[in-house]
C-alpha cells in the first residue's frame, strides 16, 4: 500500500510550519527597526558624512578621503588618541582591581554586607553631569574642599583643575569613583555563580588563600572579569560628560579625550566631516579590539569547560 | 557812575540775552534736525499682524528683553511675541538646524555675533537689507557692523572678496569688555595698564588681588588676552589673515598678563566668568576687564560685598583701548513664518525711545547712542559712557566661519603659556613667544588646509 500525501495539504503544512517559524522574527522587528533607527542608522549617516565636506553648515559634496587624510595629519587627534589610550587603561585597571577587592569583601557573610553593597553602588546612580559638578565644586581652587583639606595636611594646595598632570589625575578619580561600583556589581554577581566545589577542595587540599584565589577563584572567574573590563573599555572611551563640566579638555590639552576634541570639531569648529571621520576611525579600532576580546573570552570559556 | 559803565551794563545783559537767544535758536534747529531724522520718532504702531517666536541662548542680559520688551511690543502692536531659550550650545545647534532645514519653529534668532559668518553665508538666516528693514541711525556703527556679511572693513574671505556688504543680523545689546576697578584703590580711573600694575604691586594675596583673568582654555583667556593685545597694536589676524599676534606686540601684551602672576590667585589657569567676578563682588580684586553683565551685580546687595565702590571705564591702553566687542545680535530665519512681524519688533527694539527706556530702567547695554549717554540714564546706572566709550574702540573678532577653531588653538596656547608661566615665575618673554609662534603656525596651517584665505 503506498501512501500518497495530498499536496494541497503539504502546501498548508509549509505555510504553517514557516509561519510559526517566522514569529519570533516578526516579535523582534520593532525592537530592530528602533535599533536600526538610532544606532545603525546614525552609524551609516556618519560614515557617509566622513566623505562629505562641510562649510557653512551646508554639506558641500563629496570630497572622498580627504577628511581622514586630514585626521591622519592633525597631531591634536593624535594627542587625543594618545591622552584617551592612557585614560581608558588606568581607569579600567583600577577599576577592575578595586571592584574585585570590593567584591571579595563584601562575597564573604560579613554583617550589613546589604548595606555596604547599597553605599558602594550610590555614585553609579548619579548622572555624570551631576558627578561633574559635584566633583568640580569639590576641586575649585577658590570655594572647593581638596584645596583646604591638603593645606590642613600641610601639603600644600594642589589646585587640580590648574594643572596637566593634577587634572588628568582629578579626572580619573572622578572615574574611578564613580563607575567601580560597576565593576563590583558584575564581579560580585561572577563570584556568587562559579562553582565553589574546586574551591572547598582546593582549601581541603590545604591550599591557603592566596592560593586558592590565584589558582581558582581567578581563573573560574576570568570570563566574568573580560566581560566587565570590555564592558567598561568601551564605556570609558566615551567619556563625555565629567570632562565637559571639568576641564573641557584644559589645562592645554591635557585632558581632551578623543569624545572632547570630536564634539568640538563637529559643533564649535563646524567640521561636521572631519569629526565623524575621527570618530568613524575609533569606531573600527574599538569594533577591532571587541572582536579579539569575544575571541579571547570564548577561548577561556573552553579552556575552562 | 559813567554812562560807560551804565552802558556795560546794558551791553553785557544785551549779550547774555543774545546767547540765549542764540542757544534757544540752535536748541530749536537741532531739535528740528534730529526730529526730522526720525530718531526720537515715537515707536511704531502698526496693526496687530499674528505672533512671532523668539529664540535665544540663556543670559542675565536677556532677562529685561523678555520679561518686559517682548511683552511691551505686545501691548503697542498687538503682536503676541513667545519666547524660548535654552543653554547657549543647544541653541547654536538648534536655531542652525531649524535655519538649515527652514522648520519655520522660529521667526527671530538671537545670537552671538561670531556666528554671523556662518549663518549669513549658509543662508540660515535672511538678508534684513532685502526684507527691508529700517536702519536707526542711533545705532552706534562698531555694533552695527557686527552684523554685516561679508564685513564692511578687515580681513575678508576669498569667496566674498568682492561682494556687498549686507546686514544679516542687528545688534540689540551691545555687550563689549569693559574695565571694572575698585575706587578705593583707584581715586581716578586707570588709564594705561602700567596704572593698574602700579596698584597690583601693593596688593597681597590672599586678602587682595591686584587682578583677575580668566584662565581656561579656549574662549575665556583669549576674552582676557584681546583688550591687552589690541591695546598694545597687535591683531587676532592681519587683513591678509596673517596671525597678528606673535610679534612684538603679542609678545607683549602676553608678558604683561604674566607680570600680574605675583598678583593674581594661584589656581587661575582653571578660572572662568564666575570665579573672577566673585574675587570681585567679595572686594577682594583692584580690577579686572570683564563683560558689560557685571555692571548689573556690583551694587546688588544679595551678591555685592563692594557695594557703590566698583566703578567702570574703557580697558587699558598701552597704544591704544582696544576691548573685544561680543554683542547679542538677532537675525531672522530663513523659515520664519512671520518675518515682516519679526522685522518690525527688531525696528522698534532698536528705536531710541525703546533703548532709552532700556538703559533707562535697567542700565542695559543700550545700543544707541542717546541711550548710553542720556544724563538720567547715567545717573542711575554709571557704566553707561564706559560701555559707550568701549564699543566706540572696540575691536572685533575674525569675521569667518573658521573663527570658533581658531579661538580654540590660541586659547588652548595661551592656556599652556600660563600654566608654564606660573610654574616658572620667570622668562615671561621666551615662554610668550614659544606658545604664541605655535600658535600662529597652527592657525596659518589650518587656515590653508581650509582654504578661501591665502
Amino acid at each position: 500500500m503506498t501512501i500518497t500525501t495530498n499536496p494541497v495539504v503539504e502546501r498548508e503544512g509549509r505555510g504553517q510550519r514557516l509561519r510559526a517559524a517566522s514569529v519570533p522574527y516578526l516579535l523582534l522587528l520593532p525592537a530592530i527597526l528602533a535599533l536600526a533607527a538610532v544606532s545603525l542608522y546614525p552609524t551609516l549617516d556618519g560614515l557617509r558624512a566622513s566623505l562629505h565636506r562641510f562649510r557653512y553648515g551646508l554639506d558641500m559634496g563629496f570630497t572622498g578621503g580627504d577628511n581622514f587624510t586630514a585626521v591622519y595629519n592633525d597631531p591634536v587627534f593624535w594627542q587625543a588618541i594618545v591622552t584617551t589610550a592612557l585614560y581608558v587603561i588606568l581607569v579600567v585597571l583600577i577599576e577592575t582591581l578595586l571592584g574585585l577587592l570590593l567584591a571579595l569583601l563584601v562575597a564573604r557573610e560579613l554583617r550589613f554586607a546589604g548595606l555596604i553593597r547599597v553605599a558602594l553602588i550610590l555614585p553609579m546612580t548619579i548622572a555624570p553631569v551631576v558627578v561633574g559638578v559635584i566633583w568640580r565644586l569639590l576641586y575649585a581652587s577658590d570655594i572647593g574642599v581638596v584645596d583646604p583639606l591638603f593645606q590642613a595636611l600641610g601639603l600644600g594646595a594642589p589646585h587640580v583643575l590648574a594643572h596637566p598632570l593634577s587634572a588628568f589625575l582629578g579626572l580619573v578619580t572622578v572615574d574611578v569613583w564613580e563607575w567601580t561600583p560597576l565593576l563590583f556589581l558584575i564581579i560580585l554577581a561572577g563570584l556568587q555563580s562559579i562553582p565553589q566545589d574546586p574551591i572547598e577542595a582546593a582549601r581541603v587540599d590545604g591550599a591557603s588563600g592566596l592560593q586558592t584565589f590565584f589558582h581558582h577563584t581567578l581563573p573560574l572567574l576570568r570570563p566574568v572579569l573580560l566581560v566587565a573590563v570590555v564592558l567598561r573599555t568601551i564605556d570609558a572611551v566615551g567619556t563625555f560628560d565629567q570632562i565637559f563640566v571639568l576641564t573641557k579638555g584644559g589645562p592645554g590639552t591635557s585632558t581632551q579625550l578623543i569624545s572632547i576634541y570630536a564634539y568640538n570639531t563637529a559643533f564649535l569648529f563646524n567640521q561636521y566631516g572631519r569629526a565623524m571621520a575621527m570618530l568613524i576611525g575609533v569606531l573600527a579600532v574599538l569594533i577591532i579590539l571587541m572582536m579579539a576580546a569575544v575571541r579571547l573570552m570564548r577561548r577561556t570559556s573552553e579552556a575552562i569547560e | 557812575m559813567s554812562d560807560k559803565t551804565k552802558d556795560t551794563g546794558k551791553s553785557k545783559l544785551l549779550k547774555r540775552r543774545m546767547r540765549r537767544r542764540d542757544f534757544i535758536k540752535a536748541g530749536a534747529a537741532g531739535t528740528a534736525l534730529l526730529a526730522g531724522s526720525g530718531i526720537f520718532a515715537p515707536r511704531i504702531v502698526r496693526a496687530a499682524t499674528g505672533s512671532i517666536t523668539i529664540g535665544s541662548f540663556q543670559d542675565n542680559a536677556m532677562v529685561p528683553f523678555h520679561e518686559y520688551f517682548c511683552k511691551q511690543f505686545t501691548v503697542e502692536t498687538g503682536i503676541a511675541v513667545n519666547y524660548n531659550e535654552t543653554n547657549y550650545d543647544t541653541w547654536y545647534q538648534n536655531c542652525k538646524n531649524d535655519g538649515l532645514n527652514k522648520t519655520g519653529a522660529y521667526d527671530i534668532y538671537v545670537m552671538d555675533d561670531n556666528w554671523v559668518p556662518e549663518f549669513a553665508a549658509g543662508k540660515i538666516v535672511q538678508s534684513l537689507d532685502q526684507l527691508g528693514l529700517k536702519v536707526n541711525p542711533d545705532i552706534l556703527p562698531a555694533g552695527l557692523e557686527m552684523g554685516l556679511w561679508p564685513p564692511k572693513s578687515g580681513a575678508r574671505m576669498k569667496d566674498f572678496a568682492n561682494a556687498t556688504p549686507e546686514l544679516y543680523s542687528l545688534v540689540i545689546i551691545d555687550d563689549v569688555e569693559i574695565l571694572y576697578y575698585n575706587k578705593d584703590f583707584f581715586p581716578t580711573a586707570p588709564v594705561t595698564w602700567d596704572d593698574i600694575y602700579n596698584v597690583a604691586k601693593a596688593t597681597k594675596a590672599p586678602d587682595m588681588y591686584g587682578w583677575s583673568p580668566r584662565g581656561v582654555k579656549g574662549n575665556p583667556i583669549m576674552m582676557t588676552y584681546l583688550p591687552l593685545l589690541n591695546s598694545y597694536g597687535g591683531n587676532f589676524v592681519n587683513p591678509d589673515w596673517t596671525p597678528g599676534f606673535a610679534g612684538p606686540e603679542g609678545v607683549g601684551a602676553l608678558s604683561r598678563l604674566f607680570s600680574f602672576i605675583p598678583y593674581m590667585p594661584d589656581g587661575v589657569a582653571e578660572y572662568d566668568t564666575d570665579q573672577e567676578v566673585q574675587l570681585m563682588l567679595e572686594g577682594k580684586c583692584t580690577a579686572l576687564t570683564e563683560y558689560t553683565g557685571l555692571a548689573q551685580r556690583v551694587d546688588d546687595p544679595s551678591s555685592s560685598k563692594v557695594v557703590g565702590k566698583i566703578y567702570m571705564a574703557a580697558t587699558p591702553k598701552q597704544v591704544k583701548s582696544g576691548p573685544a566687542i561680543g554683542t547679542f545680535i538677532a537675525s531672522v530665519a530663513s523659515g520664519a513664518k512671520n518675518p515682516q512681524g519679526a522685522v518690525q519688533f527688531l525696528e522698534w527694539f532698536t528705536s531710541s525711545a525703546t533703548q532709552l527706556d532700556f538703559a533707562r530702567k535697567y542700565g542695559g547695554a543700550a545700543v544707541t547712542g542717546s541711550a548710553l549717554n542720556d544724563p538720567e540714564a547715567v545717573q542711575k546706572h554709571r557704566w553707561l559712557p564706559a560701555i559707550a566709550d568701549a564699543v566706540n574702540n572696540s575691536v572685533e573678532k575674525p569675521r569667518t566661519p573658521d573663527e570658533p577653531k581658531m579661538e580654540d588653538i590660541l586659547g588652548t596656547a595661551l592656556n599652556e603659556a600660563l600654566v608654564e608661566a606660573i610654574a616658572q615665575k620667570s622668562n615671561y618673554d621666551a615662554i610668550a613667544q614659544k606658545h604664541l609662534s605655535a600658535a600662529a603656525d597652527q592657525i596659518t596651517a589650518y587656515l590653508k588646509q581650509q582654504g578661501g584665505y591665502f
